[in-house]
């Protein structure tokens, strides 16, 4: 095998382009030797030795540049120039060339943060995977030995085909997180999935990034304004979102539309960055958020400062539900050929129930109610089949449930005085555009479906949903990604529906093991109503029927009968045992059931080490690629500014390298798909339906197959990409509105323009869920305040929240940003409650609870308030002297997030599925004795 | 003889995000790649109230307080400025493929040396603040070289090796001249100046002069993400740093009492009021804590650096409020400028 010049370290590589440099800048101090100490008459001014200036010059020299972008899951999707020097990749700056939107808008230039400005770290650092690994020593334990791509990419093929073979195509599972920040290098790992009959997990729920709330109220993954769109609202609630840190390209929309007149109010537990450039901070017990919010629908509801027209239109608050069984009176129970997914109003002008338009069974898609005069409340009679019928509206049934959240119980919960809350709702009805800013701080909590709800009730209820500057706009993780038409056509060639997607909570809680802890909890609990008492029946019980009811798959399949676990996991571009909810029981339970992890990334990270298999992907300025996010509305390539270093190679080639070493076995079964469909499966034919016959062999030409079928990118072609980022042009049905020229986009403009019904079983936003568990077995039919749950042994809650240093694990052991924080993981904590524990400010501490501990070192700050503890998330396993960030969490999951069958509560993967919470977490700390 | 022309910035503090992308912008193009610059930071933000970076530099004096050069104490690297900390990323991550002989395995990721004890770092005490919650206060406060119009640095050096540009007003050292004897660091008050231990010579931020002169900004300017500068030549009475400075008056020097007349302003910052009920208009930064840093000149009382501050947050807010009810205003126009030739004109 050829070493030399392509297994040589990088490290040393990049300290040899340095000396090159450096040498270059001393040779310029030599020869421009003179006497240096004549004497200077006038050093202000008239200098005049100034030669020598040269040397910053020549540093600054380069002999090229080039475009590309990140594949991390933050969000930014910023165009970056790469300069480049004997080939060395040695500066990066921020394009900064995104069209106009128009000229009253601030620009998008200049987009990147510090993280991107120094990427090449990583290029060139010790942290890069050079080679493919084949681990020698225990999981974990840091044995390996290099390995060839063949010999690598065979003992994976052997493993998978035996996997398929003894136990079936869905004991391999495939992890990557988020298709929007890479959408090839996702699509390769997806589309050899897809081939071989895999099972990909979902992660925008298991991240618990999903907002559930979206889907139940609007049948919508979620769908939010780009940043601009901040800068037109004259009103904005920055609630438990933390922009200045976790979106750092776009903040600059908030402080600017603060100086352009518009009110900031940041609502969170603690003073944290965003709060700093707020008009009024607001702070809030934390996961009382729920609460707050349906105070200030108190106030809004009983003051009447609602949009009256606007809730008889576009929600469900007219509709007329049965009082005797708290369903929605459907035309099935009234007229004998009627339809179940048909709903009425209350006409005032006719004087009886009439049916509306637009709901899920109803021809005529329109929300137009034309003459009709819905009855916002009342109670009347209805004559159906079986007899009268006393129904309700909606809204009637809220301001009743609202009751409970006067401003006087309300700041008894939040403890936000209760002025306050009056003045804020007040100041948010009244001001419009008005929007709500929401972010990983209240999405974050196990009941994250009832805040999300309550809080899009108050922008449903002031009419700022639909409207441009006013909604609920969430932001937490990478949500949706734009070509989505090209991309899935890409990474799933034979079509969704023939494709196992995996709800990623249910799978791991399921297979790591956690019910029996959770159970066991649960039965102590009992009684408690903080603790665990959470649900009518066992967890188990939820689970079993949501998966026998075909509401939510659990691969692989004959998991909870006899027992069958997954086999191989397949990760990429991912750091999934890092980031993982319950780590330490993932890492005890999960991980001992499989045959074979490989993890293919450009770095070592926590997953890697604990794998039996790496495989060096290339690094982000070494490929084709398309990166897309909603806080924007272009499309940024990413180009091969410099070959791939060393030995690694593009997500893309990989797998179609790991395809081509499938095919060698000729291996061919026959696949009975979930829908009872059959498939034959013949491996020896993979490489040419990997590469569509050879077209698809390049990463350039993958992305611009999810170009050329995608509406957003029509006529465009990666090398006009390259040349500048375009603005995209249209918008396929996933999203809620048009693209329009010269506007921000916003959410919800074919809703409230268009007047086009929305995927809820009503066609409206919906806040009443009739589904029989929300109505019989957990009273959330309508948005109520349920509070964190997690028992009082624990006295600090422990957040984990997105900071500003790292995305994720990314840039948490990279040394120049390490350098800029305190070095290693730290915990802060409120002065008051670090002298209770008799603590000081850096000194080591111990963090721990039933399910875990880590040790880190404290910052004491006042930002923090008491019975609060917050550790910045993402720091890398082998960061901590014990444990993980996630050591303290488990997986809980709320069995209300594993209905279905009930319109809008439809499995479909990062739509809908359980979330992996983690905010409802208590620990102690003390401090923690060094044993050198 | 005076410089032709002088080179301003203007950092707008209602719009700094603590994000260090100007350091980071600064730090890989001009101190990453030679030895005996890790820990320098041309460019550095610090969470105020703090100690800053270096610890404590507001009181270690400059030329302008004494007469006793030798009385100047020079920050120690590590304690001072921070470790540059190297990590043992072989040990750990063995990307090299690792030897299943060794015996040994290092499993935790260590700065070296360890920040223990007095431990200190660039940025060791981001956010952490004063007040007491709810009540909390902190702000960003980004710095470079102020370039000063008087700067001490260039007195202080006896080799004479540090000057201004006469056509920019940059202030620089002279890296083969210098021999690194650091009476420009004890010089500067603001100790904008760092030793290269490896070196042996000072060095300091240049105001990317490779780049003004070809007229594009400095990069902690043009990178800045959050894109609260300014910059400007002096003179140049269209620019937004001129306006913010002369017009409009909104900007002011930091320790103006150093008496070096710095080239770089700063707009003060708003903060949320003091949590109750009524929410007054009482900001919680104390505004005497604003006036201990931030002044127009170095003959201003303290009272009068307060009565400056209120002016500024008055005619902030009236503006803001001009621009809600639908009015234009110029001084918002500025503060939101739509592209980077709006604020960055060299």
């Amino acid at each position: 095998m050829a070493v030399g010049a392509s297994t040589e370290n990088l490290a040393a590589r990049h300290e040899r382009a340095r000396a090159l440099l450096e040498r270059g800048a001393q040779a310029a101090k030599h020869t421009l030797a003179l006497d240096l100490l004549e004497r200077v008459h006038e050093p202000i001014g008239e200098y005049p030795y100034r030669g020598w200036e040269t040397l910053y010059r020549e540093q600054w020299k380069y002999d090229s540049f080039g475009r590309t972008t990140h594949s991390i899951n933050c969000t930014g999707s910023c165009a970056w120039k790469v300069y480049v020097r004997n080939n060395i990749a040695f500066k990066e700056e921020q394009y900064a060339d995104y069209p106009d939107i128009n000229p009253t808008l601030p620009t998008y230039n200049p987009r990147g943060c510090q993280k991107g400005a120094n990427y090449k770290e990583y290029v060139y650092g010790p942290q890069r995977v050079k080679y493919p690994l084949i681990r020698t020593g225990e999981r974990g334990e840091g044995k390996w030995r290099k390995a060839s791509w063949g010999e690598a990419l065979s003992y994976i093929a052997d493993k998978i085909v035996s996997a398929i073979s003894n136990y079936g195509p869905d004991t391999v599972t495939f992890y990557s997180a988020n298709p929007a920040k890479f959408l090839v290098s996702y699509a390769a790992g997806a589309r050899l999935a897809n081939l071989i009959g895999g099972v990909v997990c979902s992660f925008y729920d298991w991240v618990s990034d999903l907002p559930p709330g979206e889907p139940m109220t609007w049948g919508v993954q979620t769908d939010s304004c780009e940043a601009a769109d901040w800068f037109n609202s004259k009103y904005i609630i920055i609630w438990g979102s933390n922009v200045l840190e976790t979106r750092i390209p776009d903040a600059h929309f908030v402080t600017e539309a603060r100086m352009h007149g518009t009110k900031i109010i940041a609502i969170s537990p603690e003073y944290n960055p965003v709060a700093i450039h707020a008009d009024i901070f607001i702070p809030v017990k934390p996961g009382t958020d729920g609460a707050l919010a349906l105070g200030m629908a108190y106030i809004i509801v009983n003051e009447k400062l609602y949009d009256e027209n606007y809730l008889k239109s576009f929600t469900d608050m007219p509709m007329l539900v049965r009082t005797d069984n708290g369903k929605f009176l459907r035309e099935s129970e009234v007229v004998s050929d009627g339809k179940a997914g048909n709903f009425y109003f209350w006409d005032k002008s006719s004087g009886k129930a009439v049916l509306a338009p637009g709901t899920i069974d109803c021809p005529d898609k329109t929300l137009d109610t034309g003459a009709i005069d819905q009855a916002l409340f009342g109670t009347f009679i209805i004559d159906t089949l079986s007899g009268k019928v006393e129904v309700t509206t909606v809204f009637s049934l809220l301001k009743k449930k609202l009751k409970d959240y006067d401003p006087a119980s309300v700041s008894d919960i939040t403890g936000v005085d209760a002025a306050l809350i009056t003045r804020i709702a007040g100041e948010f009805a009244n001001t419009k555009p008005a929007r709500i800013i929401a972010g990983a701080g209240v999405n974050h909590y196990y009941h994250n479906d009832l805040i999300n709800r309550s809080m899009i009730l108050l922008a449903a209820l002031t009419g700022n949903v639909g409207i441009p500057g006013g909604g609920f706009d969430h932001y937490v993780g990478q949500e949706k990604y734009w070509c989505e038409e090209g991309f899935l056509k890409l990474a799933y060639p034979l079509g969704n529906i023939k494709q196992r997607f995996q709800p990623t909570t249910l799978w791991a809680y399921v297979h790591s093991e956690i019910e029996k802890i959770e159970g066991k909890k649960e039965r102590e609990g009992k009684g408690d109503p903080e603790n665990h008492d959470l649900w009518p029946r066992p967890i188990s019980e939820y689970i079993r029927e949501s998966v026998d009811r075909g509401w939510m798959p659990l691969y692989p399949e004959g998991t909870l009968d006899s027992g069958k676990t997954p086999r191989i996991l397949l990760v990429w571009g991912a750091n999934f045992l890092n980031q993982a909810k319950g780590a330490e029981y993932i890492l005890a339970n999960l991980w001992s059931k499989l045959d074979l992890i490989v993890d293919t990334d450009f770095r070592m990270n926590t997953t890697g080490l604990y794998a039996d298999v790496i495989l060096p992907s290339s690094s982000m300025f070494e490929k084709w690629d398309l990166s897309t996010t909603d806080l924007h509305s272009y499309i940024s390539p990413f180009t091969p500014i410099i070959s791939p270093q060393l030995e690694s190679k593009t997500d893309w080639q990989i797998f179609l390298e790991l395809a081509r070493a499938l095919a060698g076995t000729k291996f061919s079964f026959t696949d009975t798909l979930p829908d009872g469909s059959t498939i034959n499966r013949d491996f020896s034919t993979l490489v040419n339906d990997f590469t569509e016959q050879g077209t698809l062999s390049e990463d350039k030409s993958a992305g611009q197959f999810i170009l050329d079928n995608s509406m957003e990118t029509k006529g465009m072609t990666m090398d006009m990409l390259n040349e500048q980022p375009r603005r995209i042009v249209a918008t396929d049905k996933e999203w809620t509105s048009d693209m329009k020229d010269k506007e921000a986009y916003y959410a919800f403009q074919r809703m409230y323009e268009l007047k086009q019904p929305l995927n809820t079983l009503t066609g409206r936003q919906q806040f009443y869920i009739d589904h029989d568990w929300f109505l019989e077995e957990f009273h959330e039919e309508l948005p109520v305040y349920k509070p964190p749950v997690d028992g009082t042994k624990y006295r600090l809650r422990f957040l984990t929240p997105h900071g500003r240093w790292s995305i994720h694990s990314l840039w948490r052991d990279a040394k120049y940003q390490l350098r800029l924080q305190r070095g290693y993981p730290i915990v802060y904590l409120n002065p008051d409650d670090a002298a209770a524990r008799e603590l000081s400010d850096n000194d080591p501490v111990e963090i721990f609870n039933d399910n875990g501990a880590i040790i880190a070192n404290l910052c004491i700050s006042t930002r923090m308030p008491e019975g609060l503890t917050l550790m910045y998330q993402g720091w890398e396993r082998y960061t901590f002297k014990k444990g993980g960030f996630q050591s303290p969490t488990t997986i809980r999951i709320k069995p209300t997030q594993l209905a279905g069958g009930y319109g809008q509560l439809k499995f479909k993967v990062n739509y809908w599925g359980p979330t992996g919470n983690q905010k409802d977490t208590r620990v102690e700390i003390r401090k923690y004795m060094e044993v050198e | 003889m005076p410089v032709q022309k002088q080179v301003r910035m203007v950092a707008d503090l209602n719009k700094c995000l603590g994000c260090h992308t100007c350091t980071m912008a600064c730090k890989t193009m001009w101190t990453d790649r030679n030895k005996g610059q890790m820990h320098m930071y041309w460019n550095n933000v610090e969470t105020r109230p703090g100690k800053g970076y270096p610890k404590d530099w507001e009181t270690q004096g400059g030329w302008f307080n004494t007469k006793d050069k030798n009385s100047i104490l020079l920050a120690s690297i590590n304690e001072g400025y921070g470790t540059p900390w190297e990590y043992n990323y072989d040990q750990v991550l063995k990307t090299n493929g690792g030897d299943a002989s060794e015996s040994v395995s290092e499993s935790v990721l260590t700065p070296s040396p360890r920040p223990s004890g007095n431990a200190y770092a660039s940025n060791w005490d981001e956010d952490v603040g004063e007040g007491t919650f709810p009540n909390s206060y902190y702000f960003y406060l980004p710095r470079i070289c102020n370039h000063c119009s008087d700067p001490p640095c260039v007195d202080a050096c006896p080799r004479q090796a540090v000057y201004k540009r006469k056509e920019d007003g940059i202030v620089l050292v002279d890296q083969k001249r210098c021999r690194g004897y650091r009476y420009c660091i004890k010089g500067c008050p603001y100790k904008k100046i760092y030793y290269n231990p490896e070196e042996k010579i000072s060095q300091k931020c240049i105001f990317c002069y490779p780049r003004i002169e070809q007229h594009k900004g400095n990069l902690c300017a043009t990178q800045c993400v959050g894109r609260i500068h300014h910059v400007g030549f002096a003179d140049d009475t269209a620019s937004g740093a001129y306006k913010l400075v002369n017009i409009w008056k909104v900007a002011l020097r930091l320790h103006p009492e150093f008496k070096t007349e710095p080239n770089v302003f700063y707009i003060p910052p708003l903060s949320p009021p003091v949590y109750s009920p009524q929410l007054t208009e009482d900001q919680r930064i104390p505004v005497e804590v604003l006036a201990n840093l931030f002044g127009d000149t170095s003959d201003q009382t303290h009272d009068q650096r307060v009565e400056r501050i209120k002016e500024i947050f008055r005619i902030i807010r009236t503006e803001r409020e001009k621009v809600a009810k639908g009015e234009r205003s110029e001084l918002i126009d500025i503060l939101i400028p739509h592209s980077e030739a709006d604020r960055i004109k060299v």
